[in-house]
């Protein structure tokens, strides 16, 4: 299993945190990202709790930095065909959304899909880019007040320097907000032999066990950055066939979670 | 000399245009843009209308632009004054529940008040047998809310008020006056995408694009036939009578106690509801003969078969549905050799207002579903009832609470409104509780019709025990009024 260290035996800082073959897995999925009853079916349906964990995090916004509820700025790294983006980008309290993925093929299923709701036009951009390709705004003001990271830290082969470079488009006083799968006895039945081989919800080959990211992990990665970070914010979500996404107390332990620092 | 030509703001001279890629100039000599809309909404009745107010009414959904289509004249009807002795004939009962709803979006205090009657007793009787069911509130076992039952108002009084309430809030684009002329998807430009949006073709030559076209348009809904989605059902072969009457007093309660009657006679449910004053509204559902008799009588014969559908035995009353005129007389000496309790029927009527009497055909009628891609449909337009238990305005007012709520929903969670992923809550809400109502009311209508035999006996058995059990009957109460528990 691999471990959130940032100094294993042989370090190096990976130019690209792509994984090629888990860009080719979702890029056959793009046709199909946008049907409601499709492969998508639980991202789509999990899209609305992401909205409540935000506005969880904004009310918890520490002193430091005056709540800022309004003209929000958005990042959304690995959008994919761009459920989480769209969402955002037509919330009234959104300034604007930059959307960023590796793979063309997705983004063109996102860009074709935004052109059906006019209101996003102004709002939302798609980037064909990485989050190290990505130029990072150099004044820190420039920067965004929410970067988000749903379902994408566990398809990485480097989450450490990943989540680095990712905080560093966090504006101060911004939120970083991710959502990830904890690496359990449980989380492999449910999210593999459940989800995967036999109920057939999650494509097969979407998840590899050995990659989920323990919520302790992210923790101690947050807490070792000298300060830079708040305390987290930690919801654990359930999801029930026939009936959506659930929040459920500690399930962040065993399954899906959302997961969200503040930058200081 | 080469002839510039303006593009956007920029000097372009005519060899430069020539080689511009042919989609700029396409797009350059389109046709207008598009006019917008996030909900359109078609059918300007007590549906259409809250569903707007109550979207106007919200700071999470104020910000939507929405338009009204309606083909009557909506400032003639936001206008609307009658005289206090003169009473509109299309008068329905609104339960608690939907008042307490009109009240939260702010409609309720535009209502002209000294018009809506609430009623605190309801008196409910077999025309065969006589057992007899009744709904009044024993003192303190009321809910908080108070002893009122239901309120009767005039459905004018009702669109009146939202319309006001309308104004008030401002914002909604009206196309009154205006038939929808077609109904189509929209076109793909280099902008945007709008093969999925319905365009509202008007009259008037406005096309308007909906992200949420909503069908508010009655029994016979244009919107929902756009949408493909049917509905089932069953004609009663039966028609609602309806007359303003002006009774002997104000009721065997006074002022203040006012008591709605009806009875179950084997050709319908006549019903009597109280009005201010000494008026009161007759719903009478009966056969399409029966119905063409009734407003064919005059006054005095008229107001003689009403008196006597509350007090003679279905065959006297059969009886005197054979004759073209003369009931009056017929009644006065059938009325002697009648024995009843005259406080457990309604006081005498004793005139009935000109012009006031109509009728509508009665049936039954529910849509497959209520929703489609970008679709969404309230009241009539997604089901048609019975009126005998004076709920088909009220599950309207339902629906929009609940389509309202789930819009909201949508809104504060970046979706778009109009997909079928956001509608389907309201579907899930409505549809379920909206199928067993109308299935009570129609075999209520079933059970009633018969006029011999042995369900006779076991129906008024049936309603004797009700009758007895006062748990139970206020909790039957309580779901009428709309307060009591969630059952669906």
């Amino acid at each position: 299993a691999r471990k959130l260290s940032t100094t294993p035996t042989r370090y190096h800082t990976p130019s690209s945190s792509v994984n090629e073959t888990e860009i080719s897995h979702f890029s056959a999925l793009a046709s199909s990202w946008w049907d409601p009853h499709g492969p998508s079916k639980p991202l789509h349906l999990m899209n609305p709790l992401r909205h409540d964990f935000i506005q969880t995090c904004l009310s918890s916004s520490t002193i430091n930095h005056p709540p800022k509820r309004t003209n929000l700025r958005y990042l959304d790294v690995g959008c994919g065909g761009g459920i989480f983006a769209e969402s955002a980008a037509r919330l009234p309290s959104t300034l604007s959304v930059t959307a960023i993925d590796p793979s063309p093929i997705i983004l063109a299923v996102a860009r074709a899909h935004a052109r059906r709701d006019p209101s996003l036009r102004d709002k939302l951009v798609y980037l064909n880019e990485t989050i190290e390709s990505l130029k990072l705004p150099e004044a820190p003001e420039d920067r965004y007040d929410i970067v988000s990271l749903f379902e994408v830290v566990e398809h990485v082969d480097y989450p450490a320097a990943f989540l680095d470079r990712v905080g560093q488009f966090v504006k101060p006083g911004g939120w970083l907000v991710l959502s990830t799968i904890a690496r359990t006895w449980t989380s492999w039945v449910t999210t593999n032999l459940v989800a995967e081989d036999i109920l057939r919800v999650v494509p097969k080959g979407t998840h590899d066990w050995a990659k989920y990211v323990n919520e302790g992990e992210l923790r101690e990665n947050f807490a070792r950055k000298g300060g830079q970070w708040g305390t987290p914010t930690v919801r654990g979500v359930v999801y029930v066939p026939g009936l959506g996404w659930k929040e459920v107390r500690g399930s962040e332990k065993v399954g899906n979670y959302f997961f969200g620092v503040q930058r200081v | 000399m080469d002839v510039m030509i303006r593009r956007h703001g920029a000097y372009v001279c005519r060899s430069c245009a020539q080689s511009l890629p042919k989609q700029l100039r396409r797009a350059y000599s389109a046709t207008a843009q598009p006019d917008l809309y996030d909900v359109v909404c078609v059918g300007g009745g007590p549906a259409g209308l809250s569903l707007l107010t109550a979207l106007r009414a919200n700071p999470v959904t104020a910000h939507l632009r929405v338009a009204l289509v309606d083909a009557q004249d909506l400032a003639k009807i936001k206008s609307w004054k009658l005289p206090p002795y003169r009473f509109s004939n299309r008068c329905s009962s609104l339960t608690p529940s939907s008042a307490l709803f009109l009240d939260q979006i702010g409609a309720w205090r535009h209502l002209e008040r000294d018009r809506v009657q609430a009623y605190q007793e309801m008196q409910v009787w077999d025309g065969v047998t006589g057992a007899r069911i009744e709904f009044d509130w024993a003192p303190g076992s009321g809910p908080a809310a108070g002893t009122t039952i239901a309120y009767m108002n005039e459905n004018l009084n009702l669109t009146s008020g939202l319309l006001k309430r309308l104004e008030e809030l401002g914002g909604v684009s009206m196309f009154d006056n205006a038939r929808v002329e077609k109904i189509a998807y929209g076109e793909e430009t280099d902008e945007m995408d709008l093969r999925e949006w319905p365009v509202v073709h008007l009259s008037g030559g406005q096309q308007l694009s909906a992200r949420l076209l909503v069908g508010a348009d009655g029994a016979n809904s244009p919107v929902r036939s756009f949408a493909g989605i049917e509905a089932h059902g069953w004609d009663y072969n039966r028609h609602g009578v309806v007359a303003t009457l002006e009774m002997e007093g104000e009721g065997w309660g006074g002022g203040h106690t006012k008591i709605a009657y009806q009875r179950f006679l084997p050709t319908g449910p006549v019903a009597m509801l109280p009005l201010p004053g000494n008026y009161s509204t007759l719903v009478w559902s009966t056969t399409p003969s029966n119905a063409s008799l009734l407003k064919s009588l005059s006054a005095k014969d008229l107001i003689a078969m009403v008196n006597a559908a509350f007090r003679l035995s279905p065959t006297d009353l059969e009886y005197m549905h054979t004759q073209e005129s003369g009931q009056a007389d017929e009644y006065s000496w059938r009325l002697e050799h009648t024995p009843f309790d005259c406080q457990a029927v309604p006081q005498t009527v004793v005139g009935v207002q000109e012009g006031s009497i109509a009728s509508f055909p009665l049936k039954l009628r529910h849509a497959d579903t209520y929703i489609a891609e970008r679709v969404a449909l309230v009241g009539d337009a997604a089901h048609t009832i019975h009126p005998l238990a004076g709920q088909g305005l009220n599950q309207g007012q339902g629906d929009v609470q609940s389509l309202a709520k789930t819009i909201e929903y949508a809104v504060s969670h970046g979706q778009d409104i109009g997909v079928t992923m956001s509608l389907e809550p309201y579907v899930s809400e409505r549809y379920a509780a909206n199928h067993v109502l109308l299935g009570v009311c129609d075999k209520l209508h079933k059970l009633y019709s018969v006029g011999s035999g042995p369900l006779v006996p076991l129906r008024s058995l049936g309603l004797s025990a009700v009758n007895a059990m006062n748990p139970l009957k206020n909790f039957l109460m309580n779901q009428a009024a709309g307060n009591g528990i969630k059952v669906f």
